[in-house]
């Protein structure tokens, strides 16, 4: 033990030594933020987060317990709306069953305008409750019409169960969705009014928390260990592709939630002009790409913070993975294993760049904000039309003396709150 | 908190890496030290073990030789098992395609026998003769509202010769199981459900949609229908089209067959008689629900008493001489109970829960009318890391005791369960 120990601690410090030769001393990345009025208590934001083509970022702030919130920011008259509680966007309010806690996958926006979602539940009991009548009653697939400001509730996805992950297609006006926890991928046509329900891809565990669809309409997940999954709409059927991304073995982290997925990609996108995926892994931040046109996949890098390359307790992966107009990758990078109020102790997240002209990696260093505060983790990001990106995350809250400290919750011994934050590239 | 990291309480708060970048080394080796002391406790917690099967008596195997010769998702449902004279399994799943497996547990994993030419279902219709011939009743699909059955010509009788088998090695996934196609017992009827009657030489059958009865006599190989066990819908809305046929067919001591059909009522075919009878007696259910109860699984003991259970997830022993039933209630705040079986400690093990629900597998001692709830089915170790079963749709028990489990989802595999 002791070996390992020392072995541990004398690498640490040749890989963080060169880390910092990396990157200029002191070289940090200021971001612009905005806090959710009245939505202090909002706890988490996983990758639902989509810039919108008239200006407007849509969010799914998650309150684990509650009712999460649907919330826009309209970055042309600098207001954030909060379009309203799930739970009761539903018409579920009067249920007293597991709540709408969270929208927990990505939106995306149809020919309409409208603006396409899945909702999640917050907590799963260990499943005591799954299937009873208190329990979760499923998910809704919904959109709202920016016209209109109007919600419309497509009715229930899955009994019993969350959109884990989503995604839609505005090539076939569908919203697609794995299931938490049975791992079920499913579907709702928009254009038929048609709910679908393909079957088990996974299990609950390594279920992938991005899926990609192609310019054509077909979506890829990845599955088992390390492998792809197609879906092509024009024969309604899964295939598993002969495909292996690159992960690092599960099993070699240290503590890491037993149960968090370290087999598949984490997040990924697609890039109109290469026709290719560029993704990450969960386990080590592994940067790669993935033609499905050919078939190849490329490991390209790692998008983890320097130093933490070879590290066994490299930070699990964010989904917070976007692709700017000046093609560089933007990855917001846990600076140690990030899950919001279930983080063990804060730590400040980096904004890595991956050029995708130059294939160079760039560590632009700690996310701060104007004032000096630390942004402790993120897990959503999305590139506005006007070239801005957008994250959601949690930003450090300061007790101020006399004032009620308006926090979700605290990350180690710190208060933090979300915010979406607001970088721009060429600024 | 997000939804695969749902029990976050287990962070190393004492591995803090993070800030080992900013402090000196003789620090960093007293850190790291002291972090190496600590437990490690990356495992599930022990308060989720608690809801499953334990650990150490529970395995599965996948359905073949990952990665090409397996059987594949979207084919793999188990929703027919079988253990032969000579104590091999046998299996048939659902799904695009249907495939015939065999496990022989002294090699221990499944061998793919390959597909059933067109069969997308073998629902409980897998039964095993003297010689260890393998009989296969095939259908479209099952309680489905009977949607794709008025233009369906029929499910097959099919026979699997282990030993004439004899280019069994090679990977068999895509190419055809031989079998002896014995003809469609029903016209425009899938094949629901079977038992044999090895001394007699005699199949036994029902059918989906309509829940005929029928026999296949082995010599000279004829198919008799001797009624149906339900005429009309079960009570419902507009687009349900299901009737109340019995899941399962059970064969007593005196080669009586029983299963349930209309009203929750049972049915039994007198082998003396050769007819197809409705009792009086009931399949046990709430009062009011018993339209909609059926049998979902049966399992015999030796003294010549049939346990059952019901779709309402009830437990139950039915004496089939004196045609009296007791109920022994719900072991599961559940619906059905898909899988029975006798172990050899004198226990019944069987799995409950509908396909919207968590399965999970309990026993029930005869001897002392004590129910044991062993918890959710999931098999926690490399590669599979809490691989969940949800849906269970068949159990056996094999000759040494163990107790095979079906899963029928899209993606399936075969669990093993080792009773004490």
């Amino acid at each position: 033990m002791y070996r390992l120990a020392k072995l541990l601690a004398l690498s640490s410090v040749i890989l963080s030594g060169v880390a910092w030769a990396v990157r200029p001393p002191g070289q940090t990345t200021q971001v612009d933020f905005r806090v959710f009025p009245g939505l202090a208590m909002m706890d988490g934001n996983w990758a639902a987060l989509f810039a919108a083509s008239d200006g407007k970022i849509y969010a799914g702030l998650a309150y684990h317990g509650g009712d999460g919130h649907l919330v826009y920011y309209d970055s042309k008259t600098d207001r954030m709306h909060d379009v309203g509680n799930v739970t009761a966007l539903c018409g579920e309010s009067i249920l007293k069953r597991g709540p709408q806690s969270k929208i927990h996958a990505r939106f995306g926006e149809g020919k309409d305008g409208r603006v396409y979602f899945g909702t999640h539940a917050g907590y799963w009991w260990d499943y005591a409750r799954f299937g009873t009548k208190e329990g979760y009653p499923g998910a809704h697939w919904m959109a709202y019409d920016p016209k209109t400001g109007r919600v419309e509730d497509f009715g229930l996805a899955c009994p019993n169960e969350g959109i884990n992950t989503g995604a839609y297609d505005p090539v076939w006006n569908r919203i697609y969705g794995l299931t938490h926890p049975r791992g079920h991928f499913v579907y709702y046509d928009a254009a038929r009014r048609v709910a679908v329900d393909k079957g088990r891809i996974n299990n609950f565990e390594s279920i992938c928390r991005t899926i990609g669809i192609d310019d054509t309409g077909n979506a890829y997940g990845s599955f088992g260990e390390g492998q792809v999954f197609k879906y092509d709409p024009r024969t309604d059927r899964i295939i598993e592709l002969p495909l292996r991304l690159p992960v690092r073995p599960k099993g070699i982290s240290l503590g890491r939630d037993y149960d968090k997925s370290e087999t598949a990609w984490r997040v990924v996108v697609w890039d109109d002009e290469t026709k290719k995926f560029y993704g990450v892994d969960e386990s080590a931040t592994i940067l790669f790409s993935f033609n499905p046109r050919s078939g190849e996949v490329r490991r390209l890098g790692q998008l983890c913070i320097p130093g933490f390359e070879e590290r066994r307790d490299v930070p699990y992966a964010t989904l917070s993975l976007t692709l700017a107009g000046d093609r560089k990758l933007y990855y917001a990078a846990a600076g140690r294993e990030f899950d919001y109020s279930g983080s063990a102790e804060p730590a400040t997240s980096h904004l890595i760049s991956y050029d995708l002209k130059t294939g160079k990696t760039e560590d632009r260093g700690e996310i701060l904000l104007p004032d000096g505060r630390r942004v402790l983790g993120t897990n959503a990001a999305t590139t506005g039309p006007d070239g801005t990106i957008y994250l959601v995350g949690a930003i450090e809250v300061r007790p101020e003396g006399g004032k009620p400290v308006e926090a979700a919750g605290k990350i180690g011994n710190v208060y933090y709150r979300l915010a979406m934050l607001i970088f721009h590239p060429d600024a | 908190m997000s939804t695969t990291d749902w029990r976050c309480s287990y962070f190393i708060r004492t591995r803090d890496f993070g800030f080992i970048m900013r402090v000196q080394q003789t620090l960093l080796i007293v850190a790291v030290l002291a972090a190496s002391a600590q437990p490690l406790r990356s495992q599930r917690d022990r308060g989720y073990d608690s809801s499953v099967v334990s650990q150490v008596r529970i395995d599965l195997r996948e359905l073949g030789y990952p990665p090409i010769d397996v059987i594949p998702s979207d084919e793999s449902a188990i929703r027919a098992l079988a253990v032969a004279p000579d104590g091999r399994l046998y299996g048939a799943t659902s799904g695009e395609h249907s495939h015939l497996f065999l496990l022989d547990p002294q090699h221990g994993y499944v061998e793919p026998l390959g597909t059933l030419a067109g069969a997308r279902a073998v629902h409980h219709s897998l039964v095993v003769g003297q010689a260890g011939e393998v009989y296969i009743g095939t259908a479209l699909a099952v309680e489905n509202n009977a949607q794709g059955y008025e233009h369906y010509l029929g499910g097959h009788l099919l026979k699997y010769v282990p030993a004439e088998d004899t280019a069994r090695n090679g990977i068999r996934i895509e190419k055809a199981c031989p079998v002896v196609d014995l003809g469609i017992p029903s016209k425009g009827q899938g094949i629901y459900a079977l038992t044999i009657d090895r001394s007699r030489g005699v199949i036994y059958g029902l059918t989906y949609p309509d829940g005929e009865f029928f026999s296949y006599q082995f010599h000279p190989g004829a198919v008799k229908i001797y009624g149906r066990v339900a005429t009309n819908i079960m009570p419902g809305e507009k687009f349900e089209n299901e009737k109340a046929i019995g899941r399962a067919l059970a064969l007593d001591q005196d080669g009586n067959v029983f299963t349930s059909g209309e009203g929750g009522r049972f049915y039994r075919f007198d082998v003396k008689t050769q007819q197809l009878e409705h009792l009086e007696i009931g399949v046990p259910a709430v009062p009011g629900r018993e339209v909609y109860n059926r049998v979902d699984a049966w399992t015999a003991d030796v003294d010549g008493n049939l346990y059952g259970g019901t779709s309402d997830g009830y437990l139950f022993r039915l004496n089939p001489a004196r045609l009296a039933v007791v109920n022994f209630g719900k072991p599961l705040n559940q619906y059905r109970i898909r899988g029975l079986v006798l172990a050899h400690n004198g226990k019944l093990y069987g799995i409950g829960g509908d396909d919207d629900e968590m399965a999970r597998l309990f026993s029930y001692d005869p001897a002392s009318g004590l129910y044991e709830l062993l918890g959710m089915i999931d098999v926690n170790r490399r590669p599979y890391y809490s691989w969940q079963g949800y849906v269970f749709d068949a159990m056996e028990i094999g000759l040494d005791g163990t107790v095979y489990m079906g899963q029928a989802e899209r993606k399936s595999k075969l669990f093993l369960y080792y009773p004490q």
